[in-house]
């Protein structure tokens, strides 16, 4: 491929990069803001239903991150088998998706805590009169915009993943295979949902699963620092913390153990 | 006798199936691909220049000449397998049964179906040799149209037709990656068989096979040509003088000679053949 580059295409791939720094010098600034809040916090109080609202945010965040999973398989589908490979947008896409797929979740996890703490700016707390009378606290509220930031970091965090292995499995299926479907009078379509699509949803499956693994360590890691920063009590939360990491870790067991089964069923007798 | 179709799809009266058949006897000159003045480039690359060729009805065609000289591209070109790689602009015209492929109106399944293609390595689909046979016909036709005694029936008439009905009556459930090359490579024949194409296409057939693989597949082409038009692309001569009637000399995507097998190899009438066939380089 690089003998063939020209210059056009190098000064397009100069472009696609120095977009990508621009988007995550962008990405940066919340992250820094967070840093900050961390250190003005100093709240110990929270209302008792604050927990359950977390949850509820968490559950509606995991079920859109499975919607993303969906669009994601759309999306990579779209790609590999109707873009052609020199298509700018496919390759802007496509060079994004690997930079998003390589950032570890923890960091993700830090952005989206960033807006948990914003949450925690509508908490207000009188601690200047030491009396716990006059302790006023101000219901943790659902504010809608920080809510979307929040679904957005999700989806941010499980599309790229599911595009990349999405398009990965596609690929798996070798050209022979199409080949032989394509000589004998098949359409595009015949072709996918026939074969392609049987073959490679295993693998398509396992980067599924690994997206969602992702999603909810990401989810542990914010209850984690809940409990880190707003409750002595962790009855019950340690128990969600828990639930939450080992479905992470199910969830990417599992995706191992899928592509272990596809390279059993389909690598064996290819030479 | 190729394969007798109550599936309904097509033409399943006796007379339409034996016109292949027919048409060889009666007009035995026919050329069931014409091509003209075909230009083909790969980006700015021209694959093929200016080619002109008439393939004879029923027989073997052999194609011959050193790599990278455009067989498999015109190979490709004949079921326009070619368009599917992108970046491919192709001039000029190949009449196929009389219909130039390249109009607007050819439709590609059905052009697909006419002119079957066998591959350099064997590949027939990651699933039972059963559903393999029947992949064909099942695209072809309207889902569920197919019984269960027919497809029986279709299956063991391919295979028969192949020499492996015998090999493989027991295990038309295992997935038919699983079996040797050679009787891959015989499937891979066997399953464009219940289409009923007028031309099959193999490019290299026999080059991953062993020197037994190798004769057993030249044997069936040699039986099964009659029924069908063959073009053979291969490297190694000594197989295109064994199997082929007419041969054909390509030499950086340009047609140098096209004439019977044996005055090409003894009398060729080209310097660049003569090179070639008699083994001075390539």
């Amino acid at each position: 491929m690089n003998s063939m580059s020209t210059r056009a295409e190098r000064r397009q791939e100069f472009v696609l990069h120095s977009t990508s720094f621009i988007i995550f010098g962008i990405a940066i600034i919340p992250i820094l803001n967070a840093l900050k809040k961390t250190e003005a916090t100093h709240i110990q109080v929270v209302s008792p239903n604050a927990l359950s609202i977390l949850l509820n945010d968490l559950y509606i965040v995991l079920s859109v991150g499975l919607l993303a999973i969906l669009l994601g398989i759309v999306c990579a589908f779209y790609l590999e088998e109707w873009l052609p490979k020199t298509n700018w947008g496919r390759r802007w896409i496509e060079s994004h998706v690997a930079i998003l797929t390589g950032i570890p979740s923890v960091l993700y996890g830090i952005l989206a805590i960033s807006i948990f703490l914003s949450y925690a700016g509508t908490l207000k707390v009188i601690d200047d009169v030491p009396s716990a009378q006059n302790t006023e606290v101000i219901p943790f509220q659902r504010h809608t915009t920080l809510f979307l930031g929040e679904v957005l970091i999700f989806i941010l965090m499980v599309m790229p993943v599911t595009i990349k292995t999405t398009q990965e499995a596609l690929r798996s299926v070798v050209t022979p295979v199409r080949e032989a479907a394509y000589a004998l009078g098949a359409s595009q379509w015949q072709v996918l949902m026939r074969h392609v699509v049987p073959i490679a949803f295993i693998r398509i499956l396992a980067g599924g699963c690994r997206a969602m693994a992702r999603a909810f360590a990401t989810a542990a890691l914010l209850i984690g620092t809940y409990i880190w920063h707003y409750t002595t009590e962790t009855d019950g939360m340690s128990n969600r913390f828990l639930l939450f990491l080992g479905a992470a870790l199910v969830l990417s067991v599992c995706s191992s153990t899928l592509v272990e089964i596809y390279n059993s069923i389909y690598n064996s007798n290819s030479a | 006798m190729a394969i007798n179709s109550p599936h309904g799809l097509g033409n399943p009266t006796p007379t339409k199936l034996e016109s292949p058949k027919m048409n060889l006897k009666t007009t035995s000159m026919n050329h069931s691909i014409e091509a003209e003045k075909l230009n083909l480039w790969y980006g700015d690359f021209q694959a093929l220049i200016d080619v002109s060729v008439k393939i004879p009805d029923g027989q073997i065609t052999s194609l011959i000449g050193p790599s990278g000289c455009g067989k498999t591209t015109l190979l490709r070109c004949f079921n326009r397998v070619n368009e599917r790689y992108g970046n491919v602009t192709t001039e000029g015209k190949i009449e196929i049964l009389g219909k130039n492929i390249y109009d607007p109106d050819v439709s590609l399944p059905e052009l697909r179906k006419a002119v079957g293609m066998v591959f350099q390595r064997p590949n027939p689909l990651p699933i039972s040799v059963y559903e393999n046979i029947l992949f064909g016909l099942r695209i072809h036709s309207p889902m569920r149209s197919l019984t269960r005694t027919e497809s029986d029936q279709i299956v063991e008439e391919a295979l028969t037709s192949v020499f492996l009905w015998e090999d493989l009556k027991d295990r038309l459930k295992v997935r038919a990656t699983s079996l040797q090359l050679e009787q891959q490579q015989k499937l891979c024949i066997a399953r464009l068989l219940p289409l009923k194409p007028k031309i099959i296409l193999m490019d290299e057939p026999c080059s991953a096979l062993d020197a037994k693989g190798t004769l057993a597949v030249e044997e069936l082409m040699g039986i099964l040509a009659g029924t069908y038009t063959f073009l053979v692309v291969t490297h190694n001569m000594a197989q295109a003088r064994r199997v082929s009637k007419e041969c054909i000399f390509m030499f950086l995507g340009e047609l140098i000679e096209h004439r019977e097998t044996q005055a090409l190899f003894e009398t060729p009438e080209h310097e660049k053949t003569a090179d070639y066939v008699q083994m001075r380089y390539g």
